[in-house]
């Protein structure tokens, strides 16, 4: 059997773990049915083990292979087949996807047990493997945007799985349909670069994307760019990104799992994949970079003025992915795939420290009013600090060394992408700064009432369940989240996930350490062999080297800083806010983005619809067209009382006159 | 054994005729098997179909020969797939109001009910199997009449206004086409020096004055606009949805729409190419609002058939934008998206009853809510046919949609770019609609029960369908290309030059290598590998 035979058996495997326990969500004993699930997940974690040992088999320049299994849409010019392409990078993905899914998996068959809508979580949850799994495998444009859609379907199914809950129905309409406005760039792209090459297919698109397009063409330039729309969308880039902190309705594994390890990630493979479209339209590769350089800025500085735990950690997100998206954009493609590995490790484990910690408060995530859980729950403590440091970028952890890579290799490219790596820097400061804000407000401090309960072995409950958002009053059945809660340190699934993912997030740096290892670049090779990029963006060992020690002294700087801010002198933070006020507003407001898609689009959009419905078609079509018309039968409605009868007579009568009356005339004239 | 269409097209109504002889508790599943079996020898057509044969299964009498009409019904890849799907929802509609009756009254005269239905059946099946002009029109007009008892006896409590104002609607369209087509069999045989003859095929090759084709395809356009409906000719519909039956909804929305449409690529595109191509950006122009008004219109609206209705607006905006498109691409995703809003809707009308039930008999969004609380099967069968009616990818729509949108990207760009809002639109209405009917706080007078067996008999075949060619879009499309492109023939071949090159300014340098959009791909040039055990 070869890769792409165990690569459609990892793709089919959660597919079919999505249907069985949907089908079953009655007939599965207890909680067996997690179980089911996560097996499945694990099953296609170890095919995409064998496929990997058998692209390695296979000789470099034959590691891209395609498989069809029947013609899609093959029809009127289209060459679309349901086919995946099978290379160093879409396995990459699939082993960060069903890896990290399956831990994730293994993570809410604890973390969801009291809740009412297992079944139907863990079959929402394979399906969204699967769509995630078709994203990356898929072979031409068409399988491309149907996997990019499923998975914006899945994420809207898993913010709003409480759907009872109306911020939550909320948040999933707005995810939804900012996706679809990615859907929608991302069909447009196609059919920009479909009109240039006449295929759907991927490789065969790439082959004849140079003769098909001069450099920078306009066409190619706004197929790129729509691409890119794509994207953005679905990385939560700016301008479309409001739609990822209001996510974290959903449940944390969900946050953990979608909105920080996978999904949110597409938008960089993308760019990834697409590369040799990029490196045929630079001047898209350059709006991609700044667009990410913006992104991280403009996140990074909206996490340090927030107070909702999990929302801290989604802007981390959206600044985390900037990088990576400055780094494909600008040809940096290793780069940019080991950070979004590395940053799959230690955010989906940030993500479950926070679910732990938001048990533990009865599912509050307010940090006003948390502190003081470093001693009521050390492992989470443990595995936050872990994963606070891959994130602030420390050594030897994780993220330093992905991060120290998009840098060092971004700057190669000189010109305005220096001043991009300048932001990048500046904000791997602010980085450490709010992750270390989170770590000592939380877990610091004077233990709460919570931490402190919990410290005596017994577990926070609400007297009332609540949506912490609005503060209704909810109970505990289907849409609603279930009566218990489950902290790391009580629930072994919970653990042993945490566990493997913070080993993961120490040492997963080490596949890339620049003069050392280079595991990643050699894997990814064949990908990228036919990169202009690839081979010129090579900076020196010793640049890597400085680069190294100032981002290790940024971070620690950045660590220091906020040590003194929150828990030397606790003061401070008020100081400089009463300072920076408008920073601070602008910071806090989010940028004002919510507010200004606002105005622009949607309170326009409804006024639109509002004119119509109560202006338009009640003057003109209701008024005029119509009035007019039934005008004419009011006149003559005393002849036409009974229906059945009377008009229908009328109708025919006037039928069969007129096509007398017409045939004759035509019969006479001829 | 050969498929003889004249079995196919009176069926139904033999069997409605039959039943009525029946006693009153026999008479619905008298009829229903009489749909069953229409279904069942529709499936035998389909499997009988050869894609390559052209027109098939060929009727032709001489009916009225002093006049040139002739009784001549035939099979291509225009219509068997919606002859599949009238005959699908056909027997979806029959047993629906056999098990649950028709709506809120008790089921009376249910001789007359059944009947009537089965009328329509005929009728549908006759304009869409029609080969002969004035056989087309008759039938199309006998649509009318059992959908206009069905509505006026049986409908909601403003039938007689909603019917009136239907049939007038429909009246000036009708009798404008009846003069059209009339002069298109006069003018075609006169100048052609021929006998007078209403024979499309007959007629496409004679063919029809410049200057008259310019006045007839308006009429036809006009008669075929109302009956999708398109904006600004929609007027009749908000109240005729509001007022009819809900099983009769489904089959005037799922099918009788779609007769229009494929009156336009079965008659207009093939008979008056220059006209077609001179309205060209009119009828773009008439699509694009349709998709945005309808749009605006289903996401401001509260009441739910008017959101599938004016959804229904959009959709049918979509459609005429791809036939219009005027190529291969569009009319292939026009066609299929025809047939897919068919299946759509349909069980999307038939969820509203069943949702409608729960909430108190309401058909307001305000008044319903929360009814997936206890109902998951319910639940996540309607999830599917609502991502599906917003055309998510994955869904036989999104085929439709991608095809549509990329034959009017290649022709007039703007025009796909502006119509990709209401890609979006769709998300937010249908999403919109789903989440106030099943998620959310339950609403004081809803109450979320699962829905029943005899439910399912009706909605799960549906899906399935719909699942079905989610995964294998190219059994329909493989059979119905080589009619498109012999529909979009005779206009393609007055658009010239080549459309790539046809985009002055906007692609600046954009010399796209000849031949790179294969426009016209001749019949049996593209590939057609069918996995075992799914082809013919």
């Amino acid at each position: 059997m070869s890769a792409t035979t165990f690569a459609w058996l990892a793709l089919a495997l959660p597919l079919l773990g999505c249907v069985v326990s949907a089908l079953g969500y009655r007939a599965w004993p207890g909680r067996s049915v997690g179980w089911v699930a996560t097996g499945a997940l694990l099953a296609s974690f170890a095919c995409s083990v064998v496929t990997l040992f058998e692209l390695l088999g296979e000789p470099a320049e034959e590691r891209q292979l395609v498989s069809s299994l029947w013609n899609y849409a093959a029809t009127t010019g289209l060459d679309a087949e349901l086919s995946i392409l099978v290379d160093p990078l879409s396995v990459l993905m699939l082993l960060v996807v069903t890896g990290v899914s399956s831990l994730i998996h293994l993570y809410s068959i604890s973390y969801m047990t009291s809740d009412r809508g297992y079944a139907r979580f863990f079959s929402y949850l394979n399906f969204f493997v699967f769509s995630m799994l078709l994203l990356v495998l898929a072979g031409n444009f068409l399988v491309l945007i149907i996997g990019w859609a499923f998975v914006g379907a899945a994420s809207y199914l898993l913010i709003s799985f409480w759907y009872r809950r109306r911020t939550a129905t909320e948040a999933g309409i707005k995810a939804f349909v900012m996706n679809v406005v990615g859907d929608v760039g991302l069909v447009l792209g196609t059919f920009f670069i479909f009109q240039g090459t006449g295929t759907l297919d991927l490789l065969g698109t790439f082959e004849q994307v140079d003769g098909a397009f001069t450099e920078n063409q306009a066409g190619l330039v706004a197929g790129t760019v729509l691409l890119l729309v794509g994207a953005f969308a679905k990385s939560a880039q700016v301008p479309l990104h409001t739609w990822l902190p209001d996510a974290m309705e959903g449940p944390t594994p969900v946050s953990a799992l979608i909105h920080a390890a996978t999904m949110v990630t597409a938008g960089v493979y993308l760019i990834a994949r697409m590369h040799p479209l990029y490196e045929q339209a630079p001047a898209a590769g350059i709006v991609g970079a700044i667009i990410g350089c913006a992104t991280l800025l403009i996140a990074a500085t909206t996490a340090l003025a927030q107070t909702d735990l999990k929302r801290v950690i989604a802007y981390s997100t959206m600044s985390q992915i900037g990088y990576m998206v400055m780094a494909v954009s600008a040809g940096a493609y290793v780069a940019g795939m080991f950070h979004l590995m590395t940053h799959a490790f230690f955010k989906a484990l940030l993500f479950m420290a926070a679910g732990s910690v938001i048990a533990a408060m009865a599912n509050m995530q307010d940090m006003d009013r948390m502190g003081g859980f470093r001693r009521a729950m050390p492992f989470t403590f443990g595995c936050f600090v872990v994963g606070g440091l891959a994130l602030a970028g420390v050594p030897p952890f994780s993220g330093f060394f992905s991060k120290d890579e998009i840098l060092a290799y971004t700057a190669e490219r000189g010109g305005i992408f220096v001043v991009l790596v300048a932001i990048g820097y500046v904000v791997a400061f602010i980085t450490a700064v709010y992750t270390f804000r989170v770590i000592f407000r939380t877990f610091l401090g004077e233990p709460v009432a919570e931490a402190r309960e919990l410290e005596q072995g017994h577990l926070h409950h609400a007297d009332q369940p609540t949506n912490p958002a609005t503060g209704e009053v909810e109970d505990t059945d289907v849409g609603f989240p279930g009566p218990d809660h489950h902290v790391a340190e009580r629930a072994f699934p919970m653990k042993v996930a945490m566990g493997v993912l913070a080993v993961l997030a120490v040492v997963g740096g080490l596949v890339q350490i620049p003069g050392v290892t280079h595991l990643l670049d050699d894997f990814l090779e064949p990908t990228f062999a036919d990169s202009e990029f690839y081979e010129a963006l090579d900076p020196s060992p010793a640049s890597e080297y400085i680069g190294l020690a100032v981002g290790a002294i940024v971070a620690l700087a950045g660590i220091a800083t906020a040590w003194l801010v929150w828990v030397r002198r606790p003061g401070t933070a008020d100081a400089v806010r009463a300072r920076l006020r408008p920073a601070y507003a602008l910071f806090a407001n989010r940028w004002w983005f919510d507010e200004l898609i606002g105005a622009l689009v949607v309170r326009p959009a409804r006024w639109l619809g509002i004119f119509a419905q109560n202006i338009f078609e009640r003057l003109f079509v209701n008024g005029t067209l119509v009035g007019g018309s039934t005008g004419v039968v009011r006149a003559s409605s005393a002849a036409v009382r009974a229906v059945q009868s009377g008009f229908l007579r009328f109708y025919v009568a006037f039928f069969l006159a007129g096509m007398v009356g017409v045939v004759l005339w035509f019969l006479l004239s001829a | 054994m050969s498929v003889s269409l004249s079995v196919l097209l009176w069926l139904p109504l033999a069997f409605g005729l039959v039943a009525l002889v029946f006693p009153v508790r026999a008479v619905g599943k008298v009829s229903l098997l009489g749909a069953v079996l229409t279904l069942a020898y529709a499936i035998f057509a389909l499997a009988q179909f050869d894609t390559g044969a052209g027109l098939q299964f060929v009727t032709d009498e001489a009916w009225i020969a002093d006049l040139g009409i002739s009784y001549k019904l035939g099979i291509d890849g225009l219509n068997l797939f919606l002859v599949l799907l009238t005959a699908l929802l056909w027997v979806a509609s029959t047993l629906w109001i056999e098990l649950r009756g028709i709506g809120a009254h008790p089921l009376v005269r249910r001789r007359e009910l059944f009947f009537w239905l089965a009328l329509g059946e005929t009728a549908v099946l006759g304009a869409l199997l029609a080969q002969d002009l004035a056989l087309f029109v008759l039938f199309f007009d006998l649509m009318l009449v059992p959908f206009f008892f069905l509505t006026g006896i049986w409908g909601g409590e403003q039938r007689v206004a909603a019917t009136t104002k239907m049939v007038i609607y429909t009246l000036v369209g009708s009798l404008l086409m009846l003069s059209a087509v009339v002069a298109t069999g006069v003018l075609a045989s006169v100048q052609g020096g021929q006998p007078l003859t209403f024979d499309l095929v007959a007629l496409a090759q004679l063919g029809v004055s410049e200057d008259a084709q310019t006045w007839i395809f308006l009429f036809f356009a006009a008669a075929f606009l109302v009956k999708m409906p398109a904006f600004p000719l929609h007027g009749w519909m908000p109240d005729a949805y509001q007022n009819m039956p809900l099983p009769v909804l489904a089959l005037f929305s799922g099918v009788l729409s779609k007769v229009a449409a494929y009156g336009f690529l079965r008659i207009v595109l093939p008979l008056f190419p220059e006209a077609s191509e001179r309205f060209q950006e009119l009828v773009l122009v008439v699509a694009l609002a349709s998709i945005l008004y309808g749009s605006v219109m289903a996401f401001t609206t509260t009441r739910v058939r008017l959101i599938l209705g004016y959804s229904s607006v959009a959709q049918l905006g979509f459609i005429t934008l791809g036939i219009f498109a005027l190529n291969g691409q569009g009319a292939q995703g026009a066609l299929f998206q025809a047939f897919n809003h068919g299946l759509v809707v349909a069980p999307a009308f038939f969820f509203v009853a069943l949702l409608a039930a729960r909430a108190g008999g309401s058909e307001d969004l305000r008044d319903m809510g929360g009814l997936a609380f206890r109902a998951p099967v319910l639940a996540a069968l309607f999830l599917i046919v609502a991502l599906a009616t917003l055309a998510m990818p994955g869904s036989p729509n999104f085929v439709g949609e991608f095809l549509i949108l990329l034959g009017v990207f290649q022709e007039k760009i703007v025009f796909a770019i502006v119509a990709s809002a209401g890609v979006v639109l769709a998300a937010v209405y249908m999403l919109r609609a789903f989440i106030r009917m099943m998620h959310e706080r339950t609403a004081p007078e809803a109450s979320s029960l699962e829905m029943r067996r005899r439910d399912g008999l009706v909605l799960v075949p549906l899906v399935a369908v719909l699942l079905f060619l989610a995964v294998y879009p190219q059994f329909a499309l493989r059979r119905s290309e080589p009619a498109v492109l012999a529909a979009v023939g005779p206009v393609r071949a007055i658009i010239a030059p080549p459309p790539a090159l046809e985009l002055p300014g906007f692609l600046p340098g954009g010399q796209v290598p000849p031949g790179a959009v294969p426009q016209q791909v001749p019949p049996g040039a593209v590939p057609q590998q069918v996995p075992p055990g799914v082809g013919p």
